[in-house]
């Protein structure tokens, strides 16, 4: 029943008052012309209310006038009508584009500019750089893509690790890493802080600017304050200033390398197993036997069925070659990898070592587990583990 | 006429086709005293809310009773609403 409503509803209908004498014959018209009607009510000998659909209402005035009647509409219900309404409504229907024009203007511009992630360079700085570029808030987003503007700030910033852009609505975040950089270049018109950037032991603390927070031979983690910005002055309130100094803590490197005692050489017997196939525009059709050896090496070589230059033909010969190889387990001496391993691992630990570090120690330790020897390398230095990070106002 | 009408019927009881389809009887349904559908008829004679008159096969069907009113009217069939009182077939 509900259903039916709902149809009757979208498709529309009107609500008819019917005077006359022959109502019954005007029903009986209206039955073998099918019209639909319903909910009828008699409310007198010569009146009658029904419902009438719009496509109906039509042939059903027709009839009326056949039949001698007189019909009214008292009202006229579903969603035609209410759509025909509306059109009458200009200023409400213009209203109703110029809020959808408007929002979609306005959703077509950036608004806000948020950026996270970085340490050691002011936002300030980004913000300014990108506008400069004609990327700031209430710039249109077709002029730039989230790429060039990664392209952009790679290209200003060649210190940048990792840049992230997007764009989402009115909004476009930047997410940047930055690679350690030298205290020289950080902006000095930003108040900072120096924090550690690895973990250590503090040896000395110089600080030329700001205050001092760790004391001699305290251990300090990734990330821990150590030289702050922010000065207390005499009447209680906070000073911004950008800190400046050095911090000298031993900080240890490790290395670990592995290389098995028993090393598996493969080696070629000199016995060959040949098979050919064919090749047609590129679908191979080969010829399968089975190969004799367990332990082989697979060759595959193309050639021409005729050598002309000047024409490519679909057809190929190919020659699979199957090369036996044997395993050969080779014992190596013990000592020779130990030099081989605590190189390779002082190589990785050089790469590592921050510019101006002073090496106090360097401890090998070597360790046989199974089949494999474990080398491992740890070198401690004393450096300047401070890293100037700007505070955020 | 008759003769042949009970043949018809015969027919139509061993093929156990629906009687009101086949011989074009009306059919009526009622539900409780509220409601009456009435299938295959053929035009309505009389309406009032108190009295409904419909033109079948069998003769003329009459339902009396109190507020009837006709909730939807097809070709094939009526759904009269109201209390009912009374069903008359007049063949």
């Amino acid at each position: 029943m509900l259903a039916i409503k709902i149809w009757n509803y979208l498709k529309g209908y009107v609500i008819i008052r019917i005077e006359g004498l022959a109502l019954e014959r005007l029903l009986n018209l209206a039955l073998t012309n099918d019209i639909y009607i319903w909910d009828l009510r008699r409310l007198n000998y010569f009146q009658v209310e029904l419902c009438v659909s719009l496509k109906g209402l039509k042939p059903l005035e027709d009839l009326i006038e056949k039949t001698g009647c007189k019909g009214e509409i008292l009202k006229r219900i579903g969603l035609p009508h209410q759509l025909n309404r509306v059109k009458n409504r200009k200023m409400f229907l213009i209203g109703f584009l110029f809020f959808f024009i408007f929002t979609f203007i306005l959703t077509s511009f950036i608004w806000k500019i948020e950026i996270m992630g970085l340490e050691q360079t002011p936002k300030e700085d980004v913000i300014q750089y990108l506008s400069d570029n004609g990327i700031s808030s209430g710039s249109h987003k077709s002029k730039f893509t989230e790429e060039e503007v990664k392209l952009l700030l790679i290209n200003e910033y060649d210190y940048f690790s990792f840049i992230d852009v997007k764009i989402r609505g009115i909004k476009l975040t930047l997410d940047i890493k930055e690679e350690d950089i030298p205290p020289e270049i950080v902006n000095k018109d930003y108040p900072a802080n120096i924090v550690a950037k690895k973990k250590g032991v503090i040896r000395k603390v110089i600080a030329r600017n700001g205050e001092d927070v760790v004391k001699e031979s305290q251990v300090v983690r990734q990330g821990q304050l150590l030289i702050s910005g922010a000065i207390q002055s005499q009447d209680g309130s906070y000073n911004l200033v950008h800190a400046d100094g050095e911090v000298l803590a031993k900080t240890s490197y490790e290395a670990k390398v592995s290389e098995p005692i028993l090393k598996k050489i493969e080696k070629e017997t000199g016995k060959l197993f040949a098979q050919r196939g064919l090749k047609l525009n590129n679908q191979g059709i080969r010829f399968i036997k089975d190969i004799p050896f367990s332990n082989y090496k697979e060759y595959i070589i193309e050639e021409n069925l005729f050598n002309i230059d000047f024409i490519d033909f679909p057809i190929k010969l190919i020659r699979y070659e199957y090369r036996e190889t044997e395993i050969q387990e080779v014992k190596q001496n013990i000592e020779t990898i130990q030099n081989s391993n605590q190189l390779k691992a002082i190589d990785i630990i050089n790469q590592e070592i921050a510019e101006g570090a002073e090496i106090v120690s360097r401890d090998i330790i070597h360790e046989v587990e199974g089949n494999i020897l474990y080398t491992t390398v740890i070198v401690e230095t004393i450096e300047d583990i401070g890293k100037k990070v700007i505070i955020e106002k | 006429m008759k003769k042949t009408n009970n043949i018809k019927t015969n027919i139509y009881e061993v093929l156990e086709l629906p009687i009101e389809i086949t011989m074009d009887l009306p059919k009526i349904t009622l539900i409780g005293n509220q409601e009456a559908i009435i299938y295959n008829h053929k035009g309505i004679i009389e309406y009032s809310s108190t009295l409904i008159r419909i033109n079948s096969r069998t003769g003329i069907i009459k339902v009396m009773g109190s507020d009837l009113e006709i909730r939807n009217i097809l070709s094939e069939e009526i759904s009269i609403v109201g209390i009912v009182d009374n069903i008359e077939i007049l063949s």
